[in-house]
């Protein structure tokens, strides 16, 4: 299990990461999202013993990251979001590297890269130059040395980053299949509909602060609280916009293709009290429904500061 | 026993691209391998056939050494940093020490290669009277009977040595340091046309062409000559006598004053004070101490910047 307890980082008067908290499982693949210099990369740093935290630490089965960092790394693979290979060797010996130097008995080696060039399609490229690869591939690659040691906890900076769609199915695929062999997986992103469909927990930060967090069908729910109604009358809207901003539960009105898109604050009490209220009032409305929320509008209130 | 656990990146450096490079471009490769040998034994031919003496032929040896020993180390570490290889090599079971070693001890051997090549050339000149015109001048198993004869060559393969494990330690941590390698490979070559070149010439423009040779020329002991050293550490004496091409110049008189006994003993005071000197292996201790001190600045450096 992974217990991030308030890490923050300083850059002096910049804070880039402000005191996070959250819990991942065995299984849990967490998309980490944020726009650019949202501190994504500076958390997975520090999670990644890489920085050291200004303050605050993180337990990864119940060791301390920053008391024991040596501890640690064995049990992490790391992709960071601009990686190289070395060069000049094949892409068994650079598996075989890795296997090395974190002290895989030699025996074992054969069937461990075997497996991970397996699991990462890398198998016939298996004599083939890293510097041969294409970019998907060395992603790839990048990952399957990640993997030599079986690590619990993979850290995935921005991973489908530079890659053409193709590559990026195949890297999702990939991670898909990660966390369902039990592995902690931490993918970060600034395009969210690149993890929508594959992780189970999300976390949003923006300026360093993680805005909310946690199974992606709660958030949708919490922010049901806070739903949009859109609302197609006949005619001229703006008597209706001007009626509707008076409404109590009300707290603003867009106009999109002869839409309003009403941010309501009500339940759904309110709601049919505001429909039947509208009609009373001799309104003319060809369509009333409610919004429903999918991830992406989750992101956009949630860093437009809507919520929080 | 515990075997000692492999170090894959020794191995890396040593062979992993080199022969790999080797693999793939067989005729190019082929082609410098035959270019660099025919070059080498121009050089041993030219050194056999004129009347290069000792130091002379030693001079030439340091050359080579100035202009290849940096360019075994000024990519040890930069290229980590340029390629952002770093990280994942940091995150391995690798210690701080292994990966200094692995990439220290890949260029020390390559110095000790150079030293070896370095061997014949020493062997044939004038002085030590083995040349290819009169093979049979001096035999072989006497040419070192006169103990000064082997003083020098024995003080010369050492200089040579020790020379060559400074500047491969100091581009090491410089690499390090800079983090960029071309950044590094100017400062190393800078740098010693700057220590080699400039400083002594303005020494002995401000001593008006005084080397201090009457001083060590009263010098009748051996603690009088370590005092010597402890003394010119701190004065600018040290800029002439740490100059391997200058004690290299000066092993000559030591062998002179031995050559020239039973004629005209002209000036043996000299070539006795620096005897007392212990000439050229005092001067490969300090290069050694400084080749140690610099590797644990590199160490030092590398177990906080990559937190090991
Ligand atoms: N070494 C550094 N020194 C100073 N500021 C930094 C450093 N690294 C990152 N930052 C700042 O921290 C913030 C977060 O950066 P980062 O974690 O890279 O964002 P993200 O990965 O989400 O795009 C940015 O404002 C960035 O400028
Ligand atoms: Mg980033």
């Amino acid at each position: 299990m992974l217990d991030v307890k308030g890490l923050r980082k300083e850059y002096g008067e910049l804070v880039a990461v402000r005191d996070i908290y959250f819990q991942l499982h065995p299984g849990d693949v967490f998309g980490f999202i944020g726009p650019n210099g949202a501190g994504k990369t500076t958390t997975i740093k520090m999670l990644a013993t890489l920085l050291e935290p200004t303050a605050g630490t993180a337990t990864l089965n119940g060791i301390d990251i920053v008391r024991h960092p040596e501890e640690v790394r064995p049990l992490l693979g790391y992709m960071p979001d601009f990686f190289g290979l070395y060069e000049g060797i094949t892409v068994t010996e650079y598996l075989e590297f890795f296997a090395a130097a974190y002290r895989i008995p030699r025996s074992q080696r054969a069937a461990i890269i075997e497996n991970v060039l397996e699991l990462t399609d890398l198998t016939v490229k298996k004599d083939a130059y890293v510097e041969t690869l294409s970019r998907g591939m060395q992603q790839r690659l990048c990952l399957a040395k990640s993997l030599v040691h079986d690590p619990i906890l993979l850290l995935l900076d921005e991973p489908a980053s530079g890659l053409d769609p193709r590559a990026r199915i195949e890297i999702k695929e990939l991670i898909r299949e990660l966390g369902a062999m039990g592995k902690i997986v931490l993918v970060s992103s600034h395009i969210l509909p690149e993890l929508a469909d594959f992780c189970n927990k999300i976390g949003i930060i923006e300026k360093g602060e993680l805005l909310v967090w946690g199974a992606v069908d709660q958030i949708i729910q919490q922010l049901q609280a806070n739903r949009v109604l859109a609302i197609k009358p006949l005619g001229a809207p703006e008597p209706l916009i001007q009626r509707l901003e008076r409404e109590a539960h009300v707290h603003g009105v867009e106009t999109r293709d002869g839409t309003l898109y009403v941010h309501f604050a009500g339940g759904l009490e309110e709601q049919a009290d505001l429909l039947s209220a509208l009609i009373h009032d001799g309104y003319r409305i060809a369509a009333f429904r409610e919004e429903s929320l999918d991830l992406e509008d989750v992101f956009m209130q949630i860093t437009k500061g809507e919520v929080s | 026993m515990k075997r000692r656990p492999e170090n894959p990146l020794l191995r890396y450096q040593l062979f992993g691209f080199t022969l790999n490079r080797w693999k793939r471009q067989p005729w190019l490769y082929g082609a410098v391998a035959i270019g660099g040998g025919l070059t080498y034994l121009l050089v041993l031919l030219l050194v056999a056939f004129s009347n290069a003496s000792f130091p002379v032929a030693l001079q030439l040896c340091l050359f080579a050494m100035c202009l290849a020993a940096p360019l075994m180390a000024y990519h040890l570490f930069s290229t980590e940093y340029e390629k952002q290889t770093w990280e994942p090599l940091a995150l391995t079971r690798l210690t701080a020490w292994e990966i200094l070693w692995g990439k220290w001890a890949a260029a020390l051997a390559r110095v000790a290669l150079l030293t070896l090549l370095a061997l014949p050339i020493l062997f044939i000149n004038e002085d030590l009277h083995i040349d290819l015109v009169s093979p049979f001048r001096g035999r072989f198993i006497t040419i070192f009977e006169p103990t000064h004869a082997l003083y020098v060559f024995v003080a010369g393969v050492s200089l040579l040595f020790c020379w060559g494990v400074l500047l491969v330690s100091l581009g090491m941590w410089l690499s390090f340091l800079l983090k960029r390698t071309l950044t590094t490979a100017s400062a190393l070559y800078a740098g010693q046309v700057f220590a080699l070149a400039l400083m002594p010439t303005l020494y002995l423009i401000f001593s008006e062409g005084e080397t201090g040779s009457q001083l060590i020329a009263t010098i009748r002991s051996y603690r009088e000559g370590f005092a010597w050293w402890g003394y010119s550490l701190f004065t600018a004496q040290a800029i002439l006598a740490l100059n391997p091409f200058w004690a290299a110049n000066e092993l000559n008189a030591i062998y002179q004053a031995w050559e020239t006994t039973s004629w005209n003993r002209t000036d043996p005071l000299y070539p006795e004070g620096l005897i007392y000197l212990n000439w050229g292996f005092a001067q490969s201790a300090i290069y050694l101490a400084l080749a140690l001190l610099f590797a644990g600045l590199t160490y030092r450096r590398l177990k906080h910047a990559w937190r090991k």
